[in-house]
């Protein structure tokens, strides 16, 4: 059956859902305060690296990310497809180097739980990490090696998503303002600013780092606040083979020649600007990382909020009182990569068939208020 | 008036040390770290940025307040490992507290026990104030002290696996026969396990993933608080014997 869905926030987990909900035969309204893309989204490195996200525990939030970075070959094959664009995917892989001999336990660990799920990773260093990675710096005494991890343009990827959604009949309407729920006689409907009213079968949240202001309408916990990412790119530099990871911070080479930089997490509220500390840290830190970069001045800084959890976890889910009501929110470092899975998690919620992974864990109701 | 705790001349209000790993994300680790009110932060070294430690990704979040630093050598696998470590962070001037912490084996990260006796002795005689991470032994534990260690932290349970106190009678030997402080470390995973540990006679306890990994860290900072002061006070308050039949709390009348 057709379902009238409509989702608030048009960020890279708004737009998946929409994508999947609408290819699944639903009509699709997306609400979107400024544009598309705007925010978190549109700010990523684009890393699709769990493996070298998450260091310590086997837990759900692990399954989670793995299966999206198992769905996301055939799921960019089918954005680009509806979207007839095209956006860089890399399967690159990634290296996480270390610079003392005391860090090789924390890979061990790492590794040996990791392999239990089927990841194929392995230390290296010597001759190979240098033949894998030239660029890198003799400090770095060895790398884990991820084959299986891979990066993707983040604002062409969120491009093609509002175009692949557009195309198949998703009804996009941006530079609303933020939008409001208000329930009237059990029924909820969904408030621009300018007084347009939105209704729907389903009310999908995406609202990203924004999340906490629904704590106004339903009777929960939504404790969602923005961690700023500063960010920067460097071009005109010999690209790097890998994603390359440390306890500092990250590089990736792009296919558009430029090296992506990142990121601080800051506290700062919903503040969006860059900062000289923050972005000399990470000039600072790149530096011990390939010496090629000791002159060089990142060309572009930019920064967007990612939204962060009170216990790590997304919110993904329906409410048990609102059933009509489907939170994606909270993904906090890693949205880019949740992407296709949340997608399709969202519309088994919709359809109400069963997911491919457990998601209890990241029941939005949750938190207590104390 | 209750005592605070002193480790190699330096007073400490709180009880509590914290580790600095596993929090969700820097705004839900500095307020699990305000609601603790602990003084003595622990951090892995490896991890740290020590050319510039105020630009570190978890250590810039903790700046403006004042801490005790206790880096630690995690991810040694011998002495000789962990004491070129500890030269490393004391040279930057983060410490010359140090957790010394050395283990083998991935799956289980249990203490080395020979190689930690070793590398305290040397870091002692170094002029380290040195605090080992060891297992529940009371004879190792002994003779740590004896190497120098300026307080000593037996395991409650592996780290990070929440299993509380396997052990409690050799912890209470180890209280009673150390004139250090004793700190208990590792395994304890709620407010009962810190409680119980505090009875126990603990001067202290160590725990980070107890707090990082709960589902409201804040709250359970808090909570971890409580159980620090309830259970000291009902240490110092001395508990009742144990017995195995009733005894009616309002003594029946004797004189008629
Ligand atoms: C610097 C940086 C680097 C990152 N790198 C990576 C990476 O390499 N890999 C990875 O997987 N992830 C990465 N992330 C994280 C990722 O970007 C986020 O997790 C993801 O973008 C979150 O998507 P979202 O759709 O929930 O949020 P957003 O993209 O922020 O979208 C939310 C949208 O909702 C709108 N909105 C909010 N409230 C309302 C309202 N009331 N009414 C209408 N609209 C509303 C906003 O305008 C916004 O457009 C990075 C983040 C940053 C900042």
């Amino acid at each position: 059956m057709t379902k009238q869905v409509l989702i608030i926030g048009g960020g890279v987990i708004g737009l998946s859902a929409a994508f999947e909900c609408q290819r699944r035969g639903n009509q699709v309204t997306l609400l979107e305060s400024t544009k598309c893309g705007g925010q978190a989204s549109g700010a990523a490195a684009g890393m699709l690296a769990p493996y070298c996200e998450i260091e310590e525990d086997p837990d759900e939030f692990f399954l989670l990310c793995q299966k999206s970075l198992k769905l996301f070959p055939e799921w960019q094959k089918e954005v680009k497809k509806y979207a007839s664009m095209d956006f860089e995917y890399n399967n690159s892989g990634s290296l996480y180097g270390i610079f003392h001999e005391a860090d090789i336990l924390g890979l061990e660990t790492k590794m040996s739980w990791q392999k239990e799920f089927g990841v194929g990773a392995r230390i290296i260093e010597g001759k190979e990490l240098e033949k894998k990675e030239p660029g890198l710096s003799k400090d770095i005494i060895a790398a884990l090696w991820c084959p299986e991890e891979s990066h993707i343009y983040a604002p062409d990827y969120v491009k093609a998503l509002e175009t692949a959604c557009r195309r198949l009949g998703v009804s996009i309407h941006d530079q609303l303002g933020m939008l409001k729920i208000n329930e009237h006689n059990g029924q909820l409907t969904v408030l621009a600013p300018d007084g347009t009213a939105f209704e729907g079968d389903t009310i999908v949240i995406a609202t990203g780092a924004w999340s906490q202001m629904w704590e106004e309408i339903f009777p929960y916990s939504f404790p969602v606040f923005p961690i700023r990412g500063q960010i920067c790119a460097y071009n005109e530099i010999e690209p790097t083979n890998h994603i390359i990871f440390t306890s500092q911070g990250y590089l990736v080479s792009k296919g558009n020649g430029t090296l992506v930089c990142g990121a601080s997490e800051d506290i700062a509220g919903f503040d969006t600007s860059v900062t000289e500390k923050g972005i000399e840290r990470l000039e600072k830190w790149n530096r011990k990382v390939l010496p090629a970069l000791h002159n060089k001045r990142p060309f572009h800084k930019w920064a967007g909020l990612r939204p962060a959890t009170q216990d790590g976890f997304p919110l993904i889910g329906k409410l048990s009182e609102y059933p009509e009501v489907i939170f994606a929110t909270g993904h906090y470092r890693n949205g880019i990569l949740l992407s296709p899975i949340t997608g399709k998690i969202v519309a088994n919620e919709l359809e109400g068939n069963n997911n491919p992974v457990p998601i209890e864990r990241f029941n939005p109701e949750r938190f207590i208020t104390l | 008036m209750q005592k605070n705790l002193v480790i190699a001349g330096h007073e400490l209000k709180s009880r509590l040390f914290l580790g600095t790993g596993r929090y969700p994300n820097p705004y839900i680790q500095n307020k699990a770290i305000e609601a603790s009110e602990t003084e003595v932060l622990t951090f892995a070294i490896r991890r740290v940025n020590l050319q510039d430690p105020h630009e570190d990704s978890i250590l810039q979040h903790v700046g403006g307040r004042y801490f005790q630093f206790l880096p630690n050598t995690s991810g040694a696998k011998n002495a000789e490992e962990a004491i070129r470590i500890a030269r490393l962070a004391k040279a930057s001037g983060i410490s010359d507290w140090i957790k010394v912490e050395i283990s083998k084996n991935e799956k289980t990260l249990l203490p080395d026990p020979i190689e930690t006796l070793k590398a305290t002795e040397v870091l002692a005689k170094e002029g380290f104030v040195v605090l080992p991470y060891i297992s529940d032994d009371p004879v190792i534990c002994k003779k740590l002290e004896e190497a120098g260690a300026a307080a000593v932290m037996p395991g409650g349970s592996p780290i990070g696996t929440g299993l509380g106190i396997l052990n409690p009678y050799n912890i209470s030997l180890i209280v009673e026969e150390l004139n250090v402080p004793v700190i208990v470390d590792a395994g304890l995973g709620s407010a009962a396990d810190v409680t119980q540990a505090m009875e126990l006679g603990a001067d202290g306890v160590l725990l980070n993933t107890a707090i990082a990994k709960a589902k409201d860290p804040i709250a359970m900072a808090h909570s971890i608080k409580h159980a620090i002061q309830a259970g000291r006070l009902s240490y110092l308050a001395g508990r009742i014997p144990k017995k195995k039949y009733a005894t009616a709390s309002s003594p029946i009348s004797s004189g008629i």
